[in-house]
């Protein structure tokens, strides 16, 4: 099995704004290995959530390539990337970006409908993750029923039951209180440390940063320095 | 890199696509009923026109032409005596296995009528009264005495044509026509009664005796016509009564009641067209309002419709959500609208009384009474023309949904 999950190279973004050319990246190299749990910081436009986008193919480098669990995407079409999203990579946005006309329980379910897998599986996946996030008793509620907090978990079991390679998480705690920020994170620590689930944050939270054990940090579009929990402290 | 083959949940997308519906009640349902009172709407005319065209079929076949008349040539163009033929001997046997509501011969001659005070050039008919249930003249209302037979000498007229010839029941009547030797002849004729014929045209144009009266009067044992009516006139049934009777009577022209009757025929067909077009315009006008719903719809959900292509739900699958609410809401409303419909022609299965603007009606050929008729065929136009309608409106609100770059929408 590769170790390595994420790998760019000399990954560039550039948007035209007024015939202006802004560089959201600028020949970024990056790698991210099996396991890790690491959060991209930076202060606005320093090209964190472009970073996150394009691994996660929901955005398409100017120039420089990309591979995921070591499969390149320069050439996928946009089907091809829509199905490496469904099969290899779970998303967690700030605003959950649940659908209000399903349950929980139908919400976590529906990434698995879209992969095919049959009715009494899909039911007993989605119920094992939601129990596992401790939310197994709002299965029933819809997302209007449900406070912030209970969303968000929702979202990550969404992300998670389809066992992803990759976590992608952008900007998780913004929609948050502390305390909720808090219980979210230990969940993404005890899923990291516990399955292995390997995460990538894009936040400007300081204590999103603090849970993270590798912490890259951006600066107009270039990677500018990173650290590690360990040499933290 | 090309995409794996992926199936479509189709399943998922019924139920998102119903639950959809739901979010926005108010709109939908003013949408579902819009839908819903077109097609009963389009149901309703339908049906009237079918009841329409069955009446204008009908009063043609009823009015003395049958589904099928044996003539002999040229009697079409210049009707007489000298246009006769012999009723062959077991002609009836070439018909076996084609269901025949029944036959009639019939002479029929131009003459003058007589009374003490008026003449009227009409049509004279000579029938077997006993043969005639499969005309109007089986069935009409009379008030004196029906023909007792084939061998009645007496006269049945319409009482347009009595009043016109200032007669009554019981006068006499004298009749001339010309013979089978094309000499005139002129009989008597006593007046048995009346008929009160659907409208004054046929009233005036035609009056009845026996036929073996008339023969004997103008001097033939042969006949100027046999009209033969079927338990149904499909067209592959026609024609092979057609064919076989061609085959009895190869002298004699064999003709359908849609020959005969061009202008019934030709009206026939109108009202096909006129069912098709008067649907393509209603509905049509409902596809403005499905296909402005439906991009509103697509328009409040870019966030959701961004999230499921992020999450991995492909562009031809988000095409399929779009059309799918498209055809739920239109499947919704045409079931609908097929029950009011249904219910409209039930309530009004008596028929429409036409009789105030009898004129007009007896020009078009109907009947003073319209009555609705509703047909599996039409049903099922309506249904899969109204379904292809709803895929078809949902074609542009669904490429606007694939246009939604996922990272842009969830960035709103």
């Amino acid at each position: 099995m590769n170790d390595v999950v994420v790998e760019c190279r000399a990954v560039t973004r550039v948007y035209q704004d007024d015939s202006v050319p802004v560089y959201a990246l600028r020949g970024v190299d990056f790698q991210v290995r099996r396991g890790e749990f690491v959060s991209l910081a930076g202060p606005s436009g320093s090209g964190k959530s472009t970073l996150l986008n394009v691994i996660g193919g929901l955005d398409r480098p100017t120039s420089g390539d990309i591979a995921v669990d070591g499969v390149w995407l320069g050439t996928f079409s946009e089907s091809a990337l829509a199905d490496l999203r469904l099969h290899k990579l779970g998303f967690v946005f700030q605003d959950y970006n649940l659908i209000p006309v399903l349950s929980a329980r139908e919400n976590v379910e529906f990434i698995l409908q879209l992969q095919g897998v049959a009715g009494s599986e899909r039911r007993q996946r989605a119920m094992t993750m939601l129990q596992a996030l401790g939310i197994s008793e709002l299965a029933g509620r819809r997302p209007g029923e449900l406070s912030g907090g209970q969303q968000q978990r929702v979202a990550i079991a969404r992300a998670l039951v389809t066992e992803p390679v990759l976590l992608l998480a952008d900007e998780p705690s913004a929609n948050l209180d502390t305390a909720t920020t808090e219980d979210l994170l230990d969940l993404l620590r005890q899923l990291n440390l516990e399955r292995g689930v390997t995460i990538v944050t894009a936040t400007h939270d300081p204590l999103v940063m603090s849970y993270a054990r590798r912490r890259v940090q951006l600066k107009d579009g270039a990677i500018a320095g990173e650290t590690h929990a360990e040499a933290a402290g | 890199m090309t995409a794996q083959r992926r199936s479509m949940p189709l399943s998922l997308l019924f139920s998102l696509g119903v639950r959809n519906l739901f979010r926005h009640r108010r709109r939908n349902f003013m949408l579902l009923l819009a839908i819903s009172v077109a097609v009963a709407g389009v149901v309703l005319t339908n049906s009237l026109i079918r009841g329409f065209q069955a009446d204008m079929r009908d009063a043609a076949v009823d009015n003395l032409t049958g589904h099928i008349k044996v003539l002999a040539p040229g009697y079409r163009d210049d009707p007489g005596i000298d246009k006769r033929f012999n009723v062959a001997e077991g002609w009836h046997d070439s018909l076996a296995g084609v269901p025949v509501a029944g036959w009639a011969p019939r002479i029929r001659v131009p003459a003058v009528l007589m009374s003490e005070r008026e003449t009227r050039g009409i049509e004279l008919v000579g029938i077997d009264p006993s043969r005639e249930d499969i005309s109007f003249v089986g069935d009409v209302a009379v008030s004196g005495e029906r023909l007792a037979n084939a061998a009645d000498g007496r006269l049945l007229l319409g009482k347009a044509l009595a009043e016109q010839l200032r007669t009554d029941v019981g006068y006499r009547l004298v009749v001339m026509a010309q013979g089978a030797d094309g000499l005139n002849r002129e009989a008597g004729f006593r007046v048995a009664g009346l008929f009160d014929g659907d409208g004054t045209g046929l009233e005036k144009a035609f009056a009845f005796t026996g036929l073996e009266r008339l023969q004997s009067m103008l001097g033939t044992s042969a006949v100027t016509e046999i009209s033969v009516r079927l338990e149904h006139d499909e067209p592959p049934l026609l024609d092979t009564a057609v064919r076989r009777l061609r085959e009895t009577y190869p002298a004699q022209d064999v003709l359908r009641w849609d020959t005969l009757e061009p202008q019934a025929a030709a009206m026939f067909e109108y009202a096909d067209m006129a069912i098709f077009i008067w649907f393509l315009i209603l509905m049509s006008a409902l596809v403005f309002g499905l296909v402005n719903t439906l991009v509103t719809a697509v328009m409040e959900r870019t966030r959701e419709l961004g999230m499921l292509r992020a999450l991995g739900m492909r562009p031809g699958t988000v095409v399929m959500q779009v059309v799918l609410e498209s055809c739920i809401i239109m499947a919704a409303g045409v079931a609908l609208g097929l029950l009011i419909g249904s219910g409209l022609v039930w309530w009004l299965r008596d028929g429409i009384d036409l009789s105030a603007w009898s004129d007009g009606v007896e020009l078009a050929g109907m009947r003073s009474t319209l009555v609705p008729r509703l047909r599996a065929g039409d049903v099922a136009l309506v249904t899969g023309m109204s379904l292809l309608l709803g895929v078809l409106a949902s074609l542009y609100p669904a490429w606007r949904a694939v246009k939604i770059k996922p990272l842009e929408a969830m960035q709103r």
